[in-house]
């Protein structure tokens, strides 16, 4: 059963670590996902998950999330949407392809080489029939960071459970 | 008395102003080349800061130190004694800790088209002659900076003066203006303001964004609208960068002793007096504000720090200059449901200052209901919540109360217990037992003689609490928003007060031989202060004598501020402001705050 609670002890962060998600979008502006043309709105997950809706594991987020933190380091509240939309897969027993070449490689190369990533999934993206998408994601993969969407932080510094009220009392 | 001013912007001078009138030595402390502050850094604003500042420079109890830095202090016997980095030392009874705001610097994403706020009003600046030559889209980005895990606060100033750079701009030249927001934090005045640019074309969208994709010619901005990635190039992009606290405060409250709030600002332990006897504080080293509340609390820790016997803060002092209305009672919602839906939004622009009041009333509510268990959403076209206030609206978020913003265009209809949210990207319902609307209680505030309704921007005088020469507003009927501004604004002004006593008054007269009787003077004025008399004029051209009426414009002595809207809307160009007579010979008048019975 997905529940919000599930999700969210899955995540391993507190509810209110998304929840304060102001509804600004500006994950939206940078997520690589869109760079597919899938239009795809990381904020509209979140909100689908507070109101208790079901997310399916056609969402194009849960099918092609790369993981590679944009969104989390462009967003004002640094919120960690990689990691709910992990929790949601594991909730429906999946693990894309991605996933695991993004956890490759960071074995290998101890960071995420795109083009590596892009090679790795490219079966994904074949079944998937987004196989037009290629020529982009190669485009994508070329370079680390195709535009300059400058980041503050990278997905290395963004340590995994700390919690949102960091620095405040 | 010997008053030490520690920052020379707006707000230390508005300070400086009220312990002059009442006659101390006045010392200010300016750690710049210059006076001025942010305010001298803004386009055209340079003026207006030097001739608010050139009022008192030549006060003989004024010194003003430049680049002065302090590097010690010691307090004997309730004296400070403050000892500078050159050597210098000052003596002061009281201080007043004015330093400021720090803006943001979102090295991240400047580029040569990315501009911080601060920059673009240097292109604007009518000195700067040459506008850049392609000059044809513009967007602004609001909110960098702010509402963050970093800043939590809103900076409150920026939403208006990005409104303020699109007035400016569209004065010079017509580029095709985009603004990305999240929520529209106006403030009185300006909500008519951004009518005015939406009818004139001026885009608003309910998105942010942080992709921006500069090259040599334009930045591509992307952003997520009506349910689709939208790419769009413009060729100047300008952040509306946050207000954030000045770091030198940690220094000062170390040589002071005073303290800092968590988010560090000077902790107000009392309206604008710091915890530390002896020890005031004014504007942004308060929190994010804009001029006029700078102005407004520069002049009432003025007034607190050169009055002897302190009054506390819980006391509402009597003066029957001073005007205030009891705010409106916004009751929750009663009886058994399960769900609660709070709508804030309104279409009428005139009751747009009120989102200030309800969307603080509303988000108390939900955050309570919350507590109790309901399901509680609050849908929006504007969350109004500026600097502190946005804390409250984003612990309402973390306790689970569900916040939807409407975009621009989208519909939101109530049927059954459940409101229905349509739009080009979106569909989808929400259940709501109840709904609490904006709309519901417009009409509690209509009518009201709001001060900030009609002089919210900065005109030839600064009045932040005068509304006519024997009344001024103070709290819900100045300006609808939070509680904690009633009491500052009480000492305001009653600083305000002592300087309009100490200044001899310039009346506008009008030229009743030239004025054309066309009543654009009337429409202007924002204290009804003209009226159209009918004068009869006899008029003998070849023949019989015809006695006819005409109107001519009158201003009432008694109500007029002197404001000069009139003298500067007059197309006939015939009111004219006398020369303002020499100061000095006119006793002050005393404006003692009465002592709690
Ligand atoms: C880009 C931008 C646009 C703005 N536009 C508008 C607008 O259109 N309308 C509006 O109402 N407001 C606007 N504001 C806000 C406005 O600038 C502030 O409200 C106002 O300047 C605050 O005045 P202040 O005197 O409190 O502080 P400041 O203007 O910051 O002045 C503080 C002074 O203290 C000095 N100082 C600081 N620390 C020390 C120290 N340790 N020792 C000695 N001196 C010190 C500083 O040098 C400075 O001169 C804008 C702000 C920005 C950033
Ligand atoms: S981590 Fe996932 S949701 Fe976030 S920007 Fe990357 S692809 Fe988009
Ligand atoms: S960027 Fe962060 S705060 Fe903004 S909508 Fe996305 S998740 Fe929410
Ligand atoms: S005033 Fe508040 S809402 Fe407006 S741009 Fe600044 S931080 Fe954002
Ligand atoms: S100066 Fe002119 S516009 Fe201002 S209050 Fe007086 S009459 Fe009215
Ligand atoms: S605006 Fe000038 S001309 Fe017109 S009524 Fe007023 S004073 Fe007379």
């Amino acid at each position: 059963m997905q529940t919000t609670d599930h999700i969210m002890e899955l995540a391993g962060h507190r509810q209110e670590d998304f929840s304060v998600c102001m509804g600004c979008k500006v994950c939206a502006s940078v997520c690589t996902i869109n760079d597919l043309d899938i239009d795809m709105n990381p904020q509209e997950f979140l909100l689908k998950l507070f109101m208790g809706e079901e997310i399916k594991a056609d969402n194009p987020l849960v099918r092609y999330c790369t993981s590679c933190y944009r969104c989390a380091s462009a967003c004002p509240w640094q919120i960690r949407i990689p990691e709910v939309v992990r929790a949601v897969k594991e909730s429906l027993g999946i693990e894309a392809r991605f996933e695991k070449a993004f956890k490759k490689s960071l074995d290998i190369w101890g960071r995420v080489y795109e083009p590596f990533v892009v090679i790795m999934s490219a079966p994904d993206l074949l079944m998937g029939g987004y196989i037009k998408f290629l020529p982009k994601w190669m485009e994508y993969a070329g370079f680390h960071f195709p535009h300059k969407v400058k980041r503050i932080r990278t997905s290395h510094t963004l340590k995994k459970g700390s919690s949102s009220k960091e620095g405040r009392s | 008395m010997k008053i030490l001013i520690i920052g020379g912007g707006i707000s230390g001078i508005s300070a400086a102003k009220v312990a002059l009138a009442k006659k101390h030595d006045v010392t200010i402390l300016e750690c710049a080349e210059e006076p001025g502050g942010l305010m001298a850094r803004i386009a055209n604003c340079r003026v207006g800061f030097k001739t608010f500042l050139d009022e008192i420079v030549n006060d003989p109890r004024l010194t003003i130190i430049k680049q002065g830095k302090i590097a010690s202090v010691d307090k004997k016997e309730g004296r400070f004694n403050v000892t500078l980095e050159d050597g210098q030392s000052l003596i002061a009874d009281r201080v007043i800790i004015a330093t400021g705001l720090s803006p943001y610097d979102p090295v991240e994403y400047k580029g040569k088209r990315v501009l911080t706020s601060l920059e673009y009003d240097q292109i604007i600046d009518q000195r700067n002659g040459e506008l850049p030559a392609d000059f044809n889209r513009v967007a602004f980005v609001l909110c960098v900076g702010s509402r963050s895990k970093e800043y939590p606060l809103c900076s409150s100033v920026c939403c208006s003066y990005s409104l303020r750079e699109i007035k400016w701009t569209l004065q010079r030249a017509k580029p095709a203006i985009t603004v990305f927001y999240n929520d529209l934090r106006y403030f009185g005045q300006e909500f008519y303001l951004e009518k005015v640019y939406r009818d004139a074309g001026v885009t608003f969208i309910r998105a942010n964004s942080r992709y921006f994709d500069e090259d040599e010619t334009g930045v591509n901005v992307r952003y997520f609208a009506e349910g689709k990635m939208k790419e769009e190039r413009f060729d100047y992009v300008v952040l509306a960068i946050g207000l954030r606290p000045n770091p030198m405060l940690e220094s000062l409250s170390k040589f002071f002793g005073f303290s800092l709030n968590e988010y560090k600002f000077v902790k107000e332990e009392e309206p604008l007096k710091t915890d530390v006897e002896g020890i005031y504080v004014s504007g942004g080293a308060l929190e994010p504000m804009n001029i006029k509340d700078s102005i407004l609390t520069g002049f009432g820790a003025g007034l607190r720090a050169v009055r002897n016997g302190d009054i506390g803060s819980e006391v509402m002092p009597v003066d029957e200059r001073l005007y205030r209305e009891e705010a409106p009672v916004i009751a929750p919602p009663e009886g058994a449901f399960d769900s609660c839906l709070f709508y804030i939004a309104t279409d009428d622009p005139g009751a747009r200052i009120f989102y200030e009041f309800v969307s603080s009333k509303f988000i108390a509510m939900a955050r309570d209901l919350k507590r109790a268990g309901k399901n509680v959403y609050v849908v929006t076209r504007n969350v109004v919540a500026p600097s502190y206030d946005e804390l409250e609206y984003e612990e309402a978020r973390r306790e689970g109360v569900i916040a939807i913003h409407l975009e621009e265009g989208e519909t939101i209809s109530f049927v059954d217990g459940k409101a229905l949210i349509n739009g080009p990207g979106r569909e989808f319902v929400l259940p709501a037992d109840r709904v609490i609307s904006f709309d519901d209680y417009a009409h509690l505030f209509k009518d009201g003689e709001f001060l900030s309704l009609y002089r919210s921007e900065p005109q030839i005088r600064w009045n932040p609490t005068r509304w006519g020469r024997k009344k001024y507003h103070v709290g819900f009927i100045r300006h609808p928003r939070s509680e904690r501004w009633e009491k500052r604004e009480i000492f305001g002004a009653f600083g305000e007060m002592l300087l309009d006593a100490e200044e001899e008054r310039a009346l506008p007269q009008v030229n009743e031989e030239r004025c054309s009787g066309c009543g654009s003077c009337k429409d202007a004025c924002p204290q009804k202060a003209i009226e159209m008399e009918i004068r009869e004029k006899v008029i003998a051209v070849f023949g019989p004598q015809v006695a006819t009426g005409e109107p001519i414009a009158h201003i009432k002595e008694d109500t007029c501020v002197s404001c000069g809207l009139c003298a500067s809307t007059c197309p006939s160009d015939v009111i004219s402001y006398p020369e303002i007579p020499e100061k000095g010979n006119k006793h002050a008048l005393e404006c003692e705050i009465p002592q709690p019975k």
